[in-house]
């Protein structure tokens, strides 16, 4: 009950307050822009043809009245509320009547698919051969293997996108410049497909992994040299622990935890795209469509895919607080 | 002076950190050289490649590359400095003030820095840019950059604290009796303060990163030329499809050499300064896409 | 001296991405290529599955409207030709313009069997009408009292107020208002939420399949093809498929036309152009050769300045003080390439329209004269395209020299470059150089402005760029600022600019292919005039006002399109234009719309200007039945 009290009902608050607080920003900041969504509707219309002036004033404010954007902010911003606590992030204004909801839904599986398996794989990656190049820390392919990987990772993710689409789209052409899949194939359990789907998204996954692999690399690295050099590991070879046991049992195991922290708030952010890889890439995930929706002044649909990333980042940090202090007796709640 | 002669003598990757470094470091100098002014364009014939007059050819907009690319490391090394300096001068005030006070300013203050990292940054920067372009100097990217980057560092440095209150030295040190301000100075800061060092350098990298993310997109003022910017007219003028390596190829070898610079010598700085923080080696979080 | 490696490495990059065959399309399986066409979708389709292309601004139409939809009438955008499409002849009113009356053409079928009748079009006027956010909406609320049939293949429109050109809605340029289905819409609650898929088509093709993701949609011919009315007008079908995918940024296209995975595609940079015909031995465009790009679309580009600062530049001296100070040869070659007509008055200079306003001004702009310092000066010029045509053959390219022959190339003349002339109108009006030749404005401060432009339309951003450097290198410190589209439109609108490097609207000739102007002047008749800071209901985005202007537009919407003296008011338009220098017209529009003759050929070209090559637009679809396969 103490525990309950003390930590995870303040813990839970926090949660619910940084949500709100993420929520109201995410309200907040679409209307910074310097587009008007009505406006900008009105203009987009006038470069198909003009419009006779009289007939655009009248159309303007049925768009005011049908967007939703009529009334004071403080109105809109309650009325927001109620429809967001009804699970409804209301319509688009770039594609005005979709459904914002449709529109994130048909990103989704790309991004999510593209996000959740290039992290998982940095992350395993990452750890196992960092724990190998700790374990092994004067051998020769260690070294070589953490220069590399300290060359590599610090490089900014567009540099290292733009080379290998040059190096591998261009150079050596083995893989497609852009799309989610080949064009002209559509979505089945089909080999083609499936081997289609692979092949597209090689590139930005492989992008995202080494750039990422790289952090959990050096940190699982670090973490094992420490534990290697610590009592309980020189305890358990003087007692004659088989190897492996010590490299499994205690080595792998004392350091995930750690490195669970990181996987979970990489795993939370995926819901917010990968907004460079997706454009360098041409990549139809969610990260286009917040570009597209932000370029185009698209209030509604900025908010939903904001809203959705501030709840599953949030949601990932709470699930680690909540988790780590069972996890690892060391960590005191506070 | 003695201890730049060891790390040279004895680190290779800080020898190799140093001279990159001191060799791109020569571009405010030699910016200060240069016959044309940084955004003037059609200052020399277009589209001619490398050559004794022109080392790095001359691009569709008039310009030698060369210089072109002088200034553009340059604006990107003040850019990526100044955010990462203003950033971790946030985080280390705060988080200091959160892991040592703790209580309800700590609850507040680690709200605050909650809330600023659920948000998506990459997007929340890329609308800000959006909003605030044409009003962007590579002072007020550098502030955006900034604004936008100081919460993880303060997270980080907060646990950080509450890590050194927990380890048995702090409480051995506390018995034997020392204030807490000397534990504080004495044997907390010197964890720290290579901590800090390191990541401002990871906050350089990560601004730096960014600059490029958003010129790439277009969502800085085009004409101040940055590697960014140089990548953004190099891709508007298709040097890729057209084969002009010079154009775009030097923006990008540039970028990959300073970042690695930078980066060994940080990595290799904070093992000198404190060999025990191995443990806490620098921390490139890097950004998704 | 040119390095030899920088070389050897520069076409090896470029042999490699050219040779790239990975990932592109795996185009539909079981249709032989002969009888597919892939033309370039523009953009990828962000809802996918949804035809109610009665919304707002979308879903979008571009590749679609010509294929499943149709409308009253067409006017080619090349020829100038009117065709009667739906409708059986030209539209009839009554003698004060209340009334309007079409007469349908009889025995065309929807794609489902149906046939179309007077029912449809009713039905699909009094659906807008009643649906005040759907597109022609509220322009429909502005004219139609009523609209009723008079019979299966009559619908008479009853109008609220006198208008001659009320048939403009129903008269296509990119679009128009596409009729319904009654009988599939009839059963419709709610016609905004309405996703009309699969959709019953009017047009030649029937939506064969679509992708989910929005990357590409197939479309086949219907074999009752003759039932429609490009089936009755041109009486030969078009390809048997018509495939539209969106392949990505321009590169990517490039490389797919290269591989005759696409056969037609809207637009390129001039880059990208070449490295694409430097590949391909049958990619071209409108020209075999130099100028490459087609140079009749309806649209100029222009810099305009916002004349309702309370500044100098509301001041017509300064505006041409500093169209002097711009220098047109180089403009047109250095920074777009030599390929464009340039124009001195808001209206595009193509072989239709040329006829019609820029041959007949010559002579007056010849000696059209404007006073500097109390002193005469003419400024026109004649002799720009053949400078631009000394550069071109410096370049290497074969031009005409022929001057007639020049002057439909690159368009008949433009002002001349006057550094001095302008320098002479500054200092009357007050300005000053500085001790380092740089101007002050006449309250003494540095004389510094920002052009914005968006950098996606290639010419106007690269114009804007050239005019920037042309005026800081006159003096005058002139920055362009890149806007993204619809931040560009939203400043221009509320008139948060000094200068704007632009195009149609009401500010440089968005042109239709006819003598009329008024479409667009009246968007300029000070009734809509609205300050800087508001936005403006009309396009008048330079916040133009003119009394003078006003005379010619009440009278130009006074009486009929067809009548003699439209033509008459649209040239006295052009000179009180050019008079005032309300903007700075540059050039014509030109689109580098690409085609493949690998797999098919006879599309519009130079050599044969049958039709409109601008396959995104409505009335692409009389072009379409022109194309022969090469039996590859």
């Amino acid at each position: 009950m103490h525990l309950l009290k003390r930590y995870i009902i303040p813990r839970l608050i926090q949660w619910l307050v940084v949500i709100f607080v993420g929520v109201t920003v995410a309200f907040i900041v679409p209307r910074l822009s310097p587009l008007d969504p009505v406006q900008n509707t009105l203009n987009r219309m006038a470069v198909y043809g003009l419009m006779y002036p009289e007939a655009v004033e009248s159309l303007r404010a049925t768009l005011e009245e049908l967007y939703g954007l009529k009334g004071t902010v403080f109105e809109q911003y309650i009325a927001f509320w109620k429809r967001l606590l009804t699970g409804d992030f209301g319509p688009s204004l770039s594609v005005f009547p979709t459904p914002v909801i449709q529109l994130i839904l048909q990103a989704l599986p790309w991004t999510i698919g593209l996000l959740v398996t290039s992290t998982i794989t940095a992350w395993i990656l990452g750890i196992v051969i960092g724990t190998l190049a700790g374990v092994y820390s004067e051998s020769r392919f260690s070294k070589v293997l953490e220069t590399l990987v300290m060359c590599i990772s610090p490089i900014p993710y567009y540099i290292m996108a733009l080379t290998l689409v040059l190096l591998f789209a261009y150079l050596i052409p083995i893989f497609p410049l852009a799309g989610g899949a080949a064009i002209g194939l559509r979505p089945s359990f089909s080999w083609t497909f499936i081997s289609s789907v692979l092949k597209h998204g090689f590139l930005p996954a492989f992008s995202l992994v080494i750039i990422s692999m790289g952090w959990y690399f050096l940190s699982q690295k670090a973490l094992t040299s420490t534990l290697v050099a610590s009592d309980f590991v020189t305890y358990a070879r003087i007692a004659a622990v088989p190897r492996r046991t010590i490299l499994y049992r205690y080595l792998i195991r004392n350091s995930l935890l750690p490195q669970a922290t990181d996987l979970a708030l990489g795993l939370g952010s995926v819901f917010g795209g990968a907004l460079i890889t997706e454009v360098v890439f041409s990549y139809p995930g969610i990260g286009q469509v917040l570009n597209t929706a932000i370029f185009q002044g698209d209030f509604n649909l900025m908010m939903g895919i904001i809203i959705l990333s501030v709840v599953g980042i949030a949601t990932g940090a709470l699930i680690i607080d909540l988790l780590y202090p069972l996890l690892d007796p060391r960590v005191r709640y506070h | 002076m003695e201890v730049l002669r060891d790390l040279l003598r004895y680190d290779r990757r800080f020898l190799i950190g140093f001279i990159i470094t001191v060799l791109v470091l020569l571009v405010f100098p030699l910016s200060l050289l240069s016959p044309y002014e940084p955004t003037a364009r059609r200052v020399v014939p277009t589209n001619l490649p490398p050559s004794w007059e022109y080392p790095l050819g001359t691009n569709a907009l008039g310009q030698d590359i060369a210089w072109n690319l002088i200034f553009a490391v340059r604006n990107t090394l003040i850019i990526g400095l100044l955010s990462a300096l203003l950033s971790r001068m946030i985080a280390t005030f705060n988080g200091l003030i959160s892991g040592y006070i703790g209580g309800v300013t700590d609850r507040v203050l680690s709200t605050i820095t909650d809330s600023l990292i659920v948000l998506p940054r990459l997007p929340i920067l890329v609308f800000l840019s959006f909003v605030m372009r044409g009003q962007l100097s590579i002072w007020g990217i550098a502030l955006i950059l900034a604004f936008l980057d100081w919460a993880w560092p303060s997270k980080r440095y907060r646990s950080q604290v509450l890590s050194l209150r927990e380890r048995e030295f702090t409480e051995t040190a506390l018995f034997s009796g020392m204030s807490t301000f000397s534990v504080v100075t004495r044997e907390h800061l010197p964890f720290l303060v290579p901590y800090i060092m390191a990541d401002v350098i990871s906050g350089f990298i990560w601004a730096m990163g960014m600059e490029i993310t958003l010129s790439v997109l277009g969502l800085t003022s085009l004409s101040i030329p940055t590697i960014g910017t140089m990548i953004y007219w190099a891709n508007y003028y298709q040097a890729i499809l057209r084969g002009i390596w010079w154009w775009i190829g030097p923006p990008v070898v540039v970028a990959i050499a300073t970042v690695i610079a930078f980066y060994l010598l940080s990595v290799s700085l904070s093992e000198f300064l404190d060999p025990r923080t191995r443990l806490q080696r620098i921390k490139v979080r890097p950004e998704m896409g | 001296m040119k390095s030899k490696i920088s070389r050897v490495l520069g076409v090896v990059l470029l042999l490699l991405s050219m040779t790239s065959t990975a990932g592109l399309a795996q185009l539909p399986v079981d249709i032989p290529r002969s009888e597919l066409l892939i033309v370039d979708q523009v953009f990828r389709y962000s809802v996918a599955e949804n035809f109610n292309v009665w919304l707002p601004v979308g879903p979008p139409t571009p590749t679609r409207q010509s294929l499943i939809t149709d409308t009253l009438w067409y006017i080619d955008q090349q020829t100038g030709e009117w065709i009667n499409a739906l409708a059986k002849s030209e539209p009839i009113y009554n003698d004060d313009y209340t009334r309007m009356v079409v007469e349908l053409r009889e025995g065309i079928y929807w794609s489902d069997g149906e046939p179309f009748t007077a029912d449809d079009v009713v039905f699909t006027v009094q659906t807008l009408l009643a649906n005040s956010g759907m597109r022609w909406s509220a322009q429909l609320n502005l004219f139609v009292s009523e609209v009723y049939k008079e019979d299966d293949y009559t619908v008479v429109f009853e109008l609220k107020q006198p208008n001659s050109r009320f048939h403009t809605f129903f008269t296509a340029r990119y679009d128009a208002v596409y009729i319904m289905p009654e009988h599939v819409w009839s059963n419709v609650a709610n016609p905004m939420q309405f996703r009309f898929w699969p959709p019953v088509s009017l047009g030649q093709y029937v939506v064969r399949d679509a992708d989910p993701a929005g990357y590409w949609e197939l479309f086949e011919l219907r074999e009752d093809w003759e039932r429609t009315s490009v089936g009755q007008v041109v009486g030969k079908p078009g390809p048997k498929y018509v495939l539209t995918i969106f392949y990505g940024p321009n590169e990517r296209k490039v490389i797919a036309m290269a591989q005759h995975e696409l056969d037609l595609l809207i637009d390129l940079d001039i880059e990208a152009f070449q490295a694409l015909i430097n590949r391909s031995e049958t990619a071209r465009s409108w020209y075999p050769d130099f100028p490459f790009a087609w140079p009749d679309e309806l649209d100029v580009r222009f810099i305009g300045f916002n004349l309702d600062r309370g500044d100098f530049y509301a001041d017509r001296d300064v505006r041409w003080a500093l169209a002097l100070a711009l220098d047109m040869v180089e403009l047109q070659t250095e920074y777009i390439g030599g390929v464009a007509r340039v124009t001195p008055i808001p209206e595009p200079g193509t072989p239709l329209l040329s006829q019609y306003y820029h041959r007949p001004l010559e002579s007056w702009l010849k000696e059209f004269t404007i006073m500097v310092d109390g002193e005469p000066f003419k400024p026109y010029d004649e002799t720009v395209p053949q400078r631009i045509a000394q550069w071109a053959r410096a370049q290497g390219y074969t031009v005409p020299d022929d001057l007639e022959a020049l002057k439909a190339m690159f368009g008949i003349g433009w002002w001349k470059h006057a550094p001095d002339v302008a320098e002479k109108i500054l200092l009357s009006k007050g300005f000053r150089r500085n001790a380092q030749g740089r101007w002050l404005t006449p309250d003494g401060q540095p004389w510094r402005f920002n052009i914005i432009a968006p950098p996606d339309e290639v010419d106007t951003f690269r114009l804007a760029l050239g005019a920037a450097d042309q005026w800081t290198a006159f003096g005058i410190e002139v920055d362009v600022e890149a806007l993204e589209r619809d931040p560009f439109y939203a400043r221009n609108n509320l008139g948060d600019f000094v200068a704007t490097s632009a195009w149609g609207a009401a500010g440089g000739g968005l042109a239709n292919a006819v003598v009329d102007k008024w479409q667009f002047m009246q968007h300029l008749h000070s009734d809509y005039y609205r300050p800087t800071g508001t936005p403006s209901a009309a396009e008048n985005n330079l916040r133009i006002r003119s009394d003078e202007l006003d005379r010619l537009i009440e009278e130009l919407g006074a009486i009929s399109p067809d009548d003699p003296r439209a033509l008459e008011l649209g040239q006295e338009f052009m000179k009180l234009w050019v008079e005032n220098m309300w903007s700075i017209p540059l050039v014509s529009f030109k689109k580098f719309i690409t085609f493949d003759e690998y797999y098919w050929t006879n599309f519009p070209t130079s050599e044969n200007p049958y039709g409109q090559p601008l396959y995104w637009f409505i009335g692409s679809k009389f072009v379409l039945p022109h194309l022969q396969p090469t039996g590859r």
